[in-house]
């Protein structure tokens, strides 16, 4: 008891020590606050018949109703299975991309080519999903498209890329990797940047190539920080992204892009039932909340690294 | 003193941060800060949604508007949806960012959205007031407003009055038809040497296709598509009447009706289209595309037979028909249709297409600035001022009719993106306010139509409608369904349709097909569609019934 007074107190101080740069944590504490904890008191609506005049805290309580119209629903089990192989697709073919592009970045000796290819795979992700998915569409047309033509001009018959249910997971997956791929490197980039120089110097001398250094050094050296941000990605499991596959998923796709994210928010902005669609919301975080538990603990149990 | 400096620095920019978060998530309307309220002693500012999908208007006040004000003291800020309205009217309803006038489509989720909203009272009752408004009392007096209509969205309430309707034609001669149908361009008819008035039956239709297809046309290097419409599938569906008889509730034989998706006929509609897409005859962005894209495609020639109304076809494809002499799309047909005599009168549901409602943001003299303001659009001035702009200056009445003054007919008759127009405030949503549709009746037709214009919509109605109209009167089930106890449990099911409808038209077989329409028509009955049905028609007995319907 006592000791961890002291601790809690040493704690305290250390804080108070560093004030300067613990202030500079309060935008982002506040911004958890206000958009992470303060709507959490909104879940409730799930387990009410929302109205306007009642609101969330005043409507009348309808227990697990709307779960139950849910897995009651014809196609839930569908919608579940899409969403669960689409985000285990970006899941397993996407986590790895910026790990490699950060790693061959990393092996760049000229910074001025580093810096300018480093700048081209962050702007994407700045792009929004509406100007790729129009891109996409411009690019990939049949009819005039320049990737067709230039498939035309090799003597290669022209494919039909979008709302074709033969390209959709290579579509899906593709784009994402396109648009996240430069963003998600930065961390694994700051990670490689923390790694002690001095390994890489015993390392030459010992005889290492750059690929020995690479394998031995490395990816040692970020193996927490990926561990770290596998975990949270596995609790996006049921999360397939809104933007992309509403404005990807076409009539030919459908029975393989419906995916949770569409059919909750078009449940409840499209057809008004909001209390359906956060109970969808609700199942969605649930299951996702579950997976990273899951995962932490045998992340720690494996290697000693989780979040906590 | 560095460190000083260095903690000054810290705090203000954590302070600027958290600042510009907290002021980034303050709501910024709301009465009072936007400027809506009393202006003055005879000046109010009212907000009003147009949740019309792409309507807009004009930066600065229009002339028009300026007009509004003179006469009714109220001066408007407009809203206008980009997007679903659907989505729209539950999203200002669920964060309660409230316009002062809510305007928008009378059908679908939308009216079903606003009807919800009345219920729970998140709008004005004007029942006690609609005495002092005559024009608009006379615009949902029950005689004006389609029986199935009144009962489902004005008279639901228990006396109380929420919605106004707009737009239902006062008389049969103010009935908006807007001619919809399958249209082909007369060159591409000449070249593959069919008369577009020899295509009738759905095999002429299909032949059709198939030979422009054959022909292998091609514009600027690209293939010309034999059947395309506008935006996200807009209006390529229309050949369901060649399948059956239009209406969403058929006639089952014995007295009572059922959902068109249950039929024999729409299974065929839906097969015959799986057959256009998967033989390269319908263009298969078709259901996917956006507006531009669709209307790239008419203006690059790339198009030749389109589907949907004629208005949009001659404003789509105007440039292209003014570069390409001989190339202006004509009707097809008439086709044949399902289930009905051959010399019936084309029926067509022209109920009003507009609700428009007082929020509860609107209180006390806003209600009577509100209420004022809409009677005066209500009325004959009101809605010419609306459609024809301000009387002295841009038309004047000639031999008892209203004639546009021929500077400004000249004026618009350029202005293709209808920037002008709107900068004098016409077509800028007040149309949407001006009760029943009187524009042969009480004013004097569309007098800023060229007559080029006029003339092909005479022609396209004399070969599409050789039996005339029918105006539909009667109940449609649609609207009785919604006020089955089981509708809240069927409701999703039911708005799968349409898309289930487009899943199936790309299935890789006709038996795919078949199963994406038979699951759905299992969820539908899981969901209580039999009862609903029964109380639909339950309730329709002894009462005329909407079972033939044409697009409009």
């Amino acid at each position: 008891m006592i000791k961890q007074r002291i601790t809690n107190h040493r704690l305290m101080k250390r804080i108070w020590q560093h004030k300067l740069f613990y202030l500079f944590m309060l935008p982002g504490i506040v911004w958890f606050f206000l958009f992470s904890y303060v709507p959490l008191y909104g879940i409730q609506v799930a387990f009410r018949d929302y109205t306007f005049v009642g609101g969330f805290t005043g409507s009348p309580w309808a227990g697990f109703k709307y779960f139950e119209q849910f897995f009651n629903y014809y196609q839930s089990g569908d919608i579940i299975r899409n969403t669960v192989i689409i985000s285990l697709m970006k899941l397993l073919i996407g986590f790895p991309m910026p790990i490699i592009l950060a790693l061959l970045l990393n092996e760049v000796r000229k910074l001025k080519f580093k810096k300018t290819i480093q700048t081209l795979s962050y702007l994407p992700y700045f792009v929004s999903w509406i100007v790729v998915v129009t891109l996409m569409q411009r690019l990939l047309t049949p009819y005039g498209g320049p990737v067709n033509d230039l498939l035309g001009s090799l003597g290669t018959e022209s494919i039909q890329f979008l709302n074709n249910p033969t390209w959709f997971y290579q579509m899906i997956v593709g784009s994402d990797i396109w648009k996240n791929i430069g963003w998600n490197s930065i961390i694994f980039m700051a990670a490689i940047a923390g790694i002690d120089q001095q390994l890489y110097e015993a390392a030459k001398m010992d005889g290492a190539g750059r690929f020995r250094q690479m394998w031995h050094i490395t990816l040692p050296g970020i193996r927490n920080v990926a561990i770290i941000l596998f975990i949270l990605a596995v609790g996006n499991l049921m999360s397939a992204g809104y933007e992309q596959l509403l404005l990807l998923n076409g009539p030919a796709t459908a029975s393989m892009g419906s995916v949770l994210d569409v059919h909750a928010i078009n449940s409840g902005i499209r057809e008004g039932r909001l209390s359906y669609a956060a109970a969808v919301g609700l199942f969605q975080s649930i299951i996702g909340l579950i997976l990273v538990l899951t995962v932490n603990r045998i992340a720690r149990k494996v290697s000693d690294v989780s979040l906590f | 003193m560095n460190r000083i400096w260095s903690k000054g620095i810290s705090l203000l920019l954590v302070s600027i941060m958290v600042s510009g978060l907290l002021i980034s998530c303050t709501n910024s309307s709301g009465n009072g800060d936007n400027g809506e309220g009393a202006e003055g002693e005879n000046s109010y500012k009212l907000k009003i949604l147009h949740n019309w999908n792409g309507s807009n208007g004009s930066d600065t006040i229009t002339p028009v508007e300026e007009v509004i004000k003179e006469k009714t003291g109220v001066t408007l800020q407009w809203e206008y949806t980009k997007g679903s309205e659907t989505e729209k009217v539950n999203q200002i309803f669920a964060t309660q960012d409230l316009p002062d006038i809510y305007t928008g489509p009378a059908w679908g989720g939308e009216l079903d959205g606003i009807i919800k909203a009345a219920k729970e009272g998140q709008l004005v009752d004007i029942s006690d007031k609609l005495k002092d408004y005559p024009n608009l009392s006379k615009s949902i007096a029950e005689e004006n407003v389609p029986p199935a209509l009144y009962e489902k969205a004005i008279d639901a309430y228990d006396g109380k009055k929420y919605l106004l309707l707009q737009n239902q034609p006062a008389t049969n001669e103010d009935g908006m038809d807007w001619l919809y149908g399958f249209y082909v361009r007369k060159d591409i008819a000449e070249k593959v040497g069919v008369d577009p008035q020899s295509v009738v039956t759905k095999e002429d239709f299909y032949n059709f296709l198939k030979k422009i297809k054959d022909a292998k046309l091609q514009e600027n290097g690209q293939p010309v598509f034999p059947l395309g419409g506008f935006s996200n599938g807009w209006a390529v569906g229309i050949g369901n009447t060649m399948f059956y008889s239009g209406a969403s509730y058929v006639d089952k034989g014995d007295g009572t009706v059922e959902r068109d998706f249950f039929t024999k006929g729409y299974e065929e509609y839906t097969l015959f289209y799986r057959k256009l897409v998967e033989e390269g005859l319908l263009d298969p962005e078709a259901f996917t595309q956006t507006d531009p894209i669709a209307k790239e495609k008419i203006n690059q020639g790339r198009i030749a037979i389109l589907a949907a109304h004629y208005p949009a076809i001659l404003d789509a494809s105007k440039e292209y028909v003014t570069s390409h002499p001989e190339s202006d799309y004509i009707p097809l047909g008439p086709l044949e249709r399902a289930d009905v005599e051959p010399n019936r009168p084309v029926d067509l549901g022209i109920q009003g297409n507009n609700v428009t409602a007082i929020t509860k943001n609107c209180k006390g003299a806003c209600v009577d600035a509100a209420l004022k303001f809409l009677d005066f659009m209500a009325s004959d001035e009101g809605f010419m001022l609306a459609r024809y702009g301000v009387q002295g200056v841009h038309w004047d009445m000639k031999d008892g009719k209203p004639a546009a003054n021929q500077e400004w007919f000249d004026k618009f008759s350029t202005d293709t993106n209808m920037k002008q127009r709107k900068n004098e405030g016409i077509s800028i949503g007040l149309e949407s306010l001006t009760g029943l549709d009187r524009i042969n009746s009480a004013a004097g037709g569309d007098i800023w139509a060229e007559q080029e214009r006029l003339d092909a919509m005479e022609q396209a109605r004399k070969i599409l409608r050789p039996n005339g109209i029918h105006v539909i009167t009667a109940y449609n089930p649609g609207d009785v369904i919604t006020k089955a106890p089981e509708w809240e449990m069927l409701k999703p099911s039911m708005d799968r349709m349409g898309d289930a409808w487009k899943e199936a038209v790309f299935a890789k077989s006709d038996e795919a097909a078949m199963s994406i329409i038979n699951d759905l028509r299992e969820q539908l009955r899981n969901t209580g569609y039999e009862k609903a049905m029964q109380f639909t028609n339950e309730n329709l007995q002894g009462k005329e019934v909407v079972t033939v319907q044409m697009p409009n």
